[in-house]
């Protein structure tokens, strides 16, 4: 399944998605973690350090993709885990030069879709970042309305579409059947222990 | 009255537009040419008192009349409440600005609880209310 995660920050995003790519897995497919991440200093090398340290002994693969996903290799038929759509625009929309892609968001999405279909079995990571009361300069507001744009491709596309708030699941998008699957995995005792 | 609400480019204008087959003509837009972000504006600053255009079948961008309201010192729930019956049917779009930081600027923190006095109005006036997430919508009361 193709699955789009959505929620607010520091909510269990990452650890339920870990635990939904390595239940698309269980029948022995490669499982690939997809590392937007562009490491700009210590405190982002910090974060990379603490989440590799949450991935170990889960058996993933890791990629490294900080740009053109549209040139990722993998073996396809593998179940993946995409994290993040937010860093992924951030690279791609705000170069090192100073230059800005003010475009980003479109290419982004197609090539997220493309992903998409390709694999069947991933699932994407993004940020809820969009109620808060805060009216920002020209280029945040830019980045925010690209987020959106791609987050909405992703979930129109996806087949089933999660927020999860505070480990807490509410699937938007999916059968009833999946839907209740997914609710029972995060509340089972075998799923996820959201770390505090 | 159907009450759209959703976080900042979910697809809230874009559920409305479908669901009820708008044109743009049908749709009033709270956004005036008045940047009422401008610090230069403060609260209860004499600026022209808000309208809306109730004769169109849909309201836009609420939280920009709201924000209008905090600038002017009028209170939003009061505006609306005086305005009921032209309203009746109509279908208000509104951002949803409760889910953040606490603003450190006055006049954010003061649009931030109107606009939820407001929704909080609204929503219990509603005979439909519909968040928005990423282009789907729930229904939160019908």
């Amino acid at each position: 399944m193709n699955i789009f995660i959505s929620g607010g920050c520091k909510n269990g995003k990452s650890y339920y998605a870990q635990s939904l790519a390595k239940l698309q897995a269980e029948d022995g497919r490669p499982l690939y973690y997809v590392a937007t991440m562009k490491p700009a200093d210590e405190e982002d090398q910090t974060r990379i350090r603490r989440h590799q340290k949450e991935r170990e002994g889960w058996g993933f693969e890791t990629i490294e993709q900080s740009g053109n996903i549209g040139g990722m290799e993998a073996d396809f038929s593998g179940s993946f885990l995409f994290d993040s759509v937010t860093a992924l625009l951030s690279n791609e929309m705000f170069h090192r030069d100073g230059t800005i892609d003010r475009e980003a968001h479109l290419k982004i999405a197609e090539e997220l879709v493309q992903l998409a279909e390709k694999s069947g079995n991933i699932v994407f990571v993004s940020d809820y970042l969009y109620s808060d009361a805060v009216k920002y300069d020209e280029l945040t507001e830019l980045y925010r309305k690209g987020l959106a744009w791609i987050d909405r491709r992703l979930a129109k596309k996806c087949d089933v579409v999660i927020e999860v708030t505070f480990g807490n699941v509410r699937v938007w998008k999916g059968s009833e059947e999946d839907a209740q699957r997914l609710k029972r995995l995060a509340d089972s005792e075998a799923g996820p222990v959201f770390p505090i | 009255m159907h009450l759209i609400f959703g976080g900042a480019y979910q697809g809230k204008l874009d559920y409305a537009k479908e669901r009820y087959q708008l044109k743009a003509e049908d749709i009033y837009f709270c956004g005036a040419e008045t940047d009422w972000c401008s610090p230069d504006l403060g609260m209860g600053d004499p600026v022209p008192a808000p309208e809306i255009d109730f004769t169109k079948k849909a309201i836009d961008g609420l939280e920009e009349f709201v924000l209008s309201c905090v600038c002017s010192g009028v209170e939003a729930k009061a505006y609306l409440k005086a305005h009921r019956e032209e309203w009746k049917d109509s279908i208000f779009i509104c951002t949803d600005i409760s889910s953040g930081v606490v603003p450190c600027d006055k006049k954010q923190r003061a649009w931030r609880e109107m606009v939820g006095r407001t929704l909080m109005y609204l929503g219990k006036e509603a005979e439909e209310v519909t968040r928005i997430f990423c282009g789907l919508p729930q229904t939160i009361k019908k």
